[in-house]
């Protein structure tokens, strides 16, 4: 399974969400969107509100699957934990 | 013209704001819309301790949990506290996005850590939309929540919620007379009665709504 975390350095969500994987040995990309600049920012944005359609974070794909928030619920599903 | 008379600078929040200040200032507006801080303070200060760096970086207390775009309309919605921008969806979670404030009506915010448990698209949500003492006996005041604007009227103890948008020209019916009963639109004068919307021009009604006093705040039912 691909996963990949949007997520932003300020965010508590996002620091709970990240835990949670790396607890549990998970292992998946990460953009720090508030981290970029410029094009690399705008570009990130645009697939947040893409794939979410907003811009509140953690924004997380698991393969096609979209989990909007530190919902540990649908993230225990997903990885079958 | 003069200096004196360019457009108004917003000002934004002094350096050396710190996490008590913030208190100081959110608690009380977001107790006139129905939240409070979480009783997690641990949990608050590391929120507010993210706004604080935020605020240095940027000069406003941004949220921590969600991205500035640039665009100032968007962003002026994510200035913490935010909860007029997201009333029915907060009400649906009963805190807002980041969990700083719990409605006033949850007693543990511990459990509501990271928990996001948002109704379907279109659910019914109750959502607090004003102080009772923050309307005065025949006062208006025009609230929004989701994409719907109300105008609410106090009649002595009863409380009523009619469409905002007057149908003859959409004049803003909060800003309007309130008599008795009636409410006469600001732009052109035609009257509705708040208890159901009706007027005496021909199929001009606007919608009414229900609104519901529980603990010293007006309730009103809006779609997600
Ligand atoms: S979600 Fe909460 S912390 Fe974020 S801006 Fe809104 S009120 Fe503030
Ligand atoms: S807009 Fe209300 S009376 Fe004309």
């Amino acid at each position: 399974m691909t996963i990949r975390v949007y997520a932003l350095s300020t965010c508590p969500y996002c620091r709970m969400a990240r835990k949670y994987l790396d607890d549990n040995d998970v292992e998946y990309d990460v953009v720090e969107v508030d981290l970029l600049d410029g094009d690399e920012r705008a570009a990130a944005i645009a697939e947040v509100k893409d794939i979410s359609g907003g811009t509140s974070f953690p924004v997380m794909l698991f393969d096609d699957e979209i989990v909007v928030g530190f919902n540990k619920k649908r993230m225990m599903e997903l990885l079958s934990l | 013209m003069s200096a004196d008379h360019a457009r108004p600078r917003r000002r934004l929040f002094a350096e050396g704001t710190t996490i008590e200040d913030l208190k100081t200032y959110m608690a009380p507006f977001a107790a006139t819309l129905g939240y409070k801080l979480n009783t997690e303070s641990e949990f608050v200060d590391e929120v507010l301790a993210s706004e604080l760096e935020i605020l240095a970086d940027t000069g406003d207390v941004y949220c921590p949990c969600r991205v500035r775009t640039g665009d100032p309309k968007e962003d002026a919605m994510i200035v913490c506290p935010c909860i007029p921008f997201h009333m029915v969806q907060f009400a649906a979670i009963r805190k807002c996005w980041c969990g700083l404030f719990i409605r006033y009506d949850v007693e543990d915010g511990g459990e509501l850590l990271g928990v996001i448990d948002e109704p379907e698209l279109g659910a019914q949500v109750e959502v607090p939309v004003c102080r009772v003492n923050d309307l005065a006996p025949g006062q208006t005041k025009h609230v929004k929540a989701g994409k719907t604007d109300y105008a609410l009227a106090r009649v002595g103890d009863e409380f009523y919620a009619i469409s905002n948008v007057c149908v003859h020209a959409f004049g803003p019916l909060a800003d309007g007379v309130l008599e008795g009963h009636e409410l006469a639109c600001p732009w052109h004068g035609w009257r509705y009665d708040v208890r159901d919307g009706t007027t005496n021009h021909p199929d001009a009604d606007v919608a009414a709504y229900p609104v519901t006093v529980r603990h010293g705040y007006l309730w009103l039912t809006c779609a997600l």
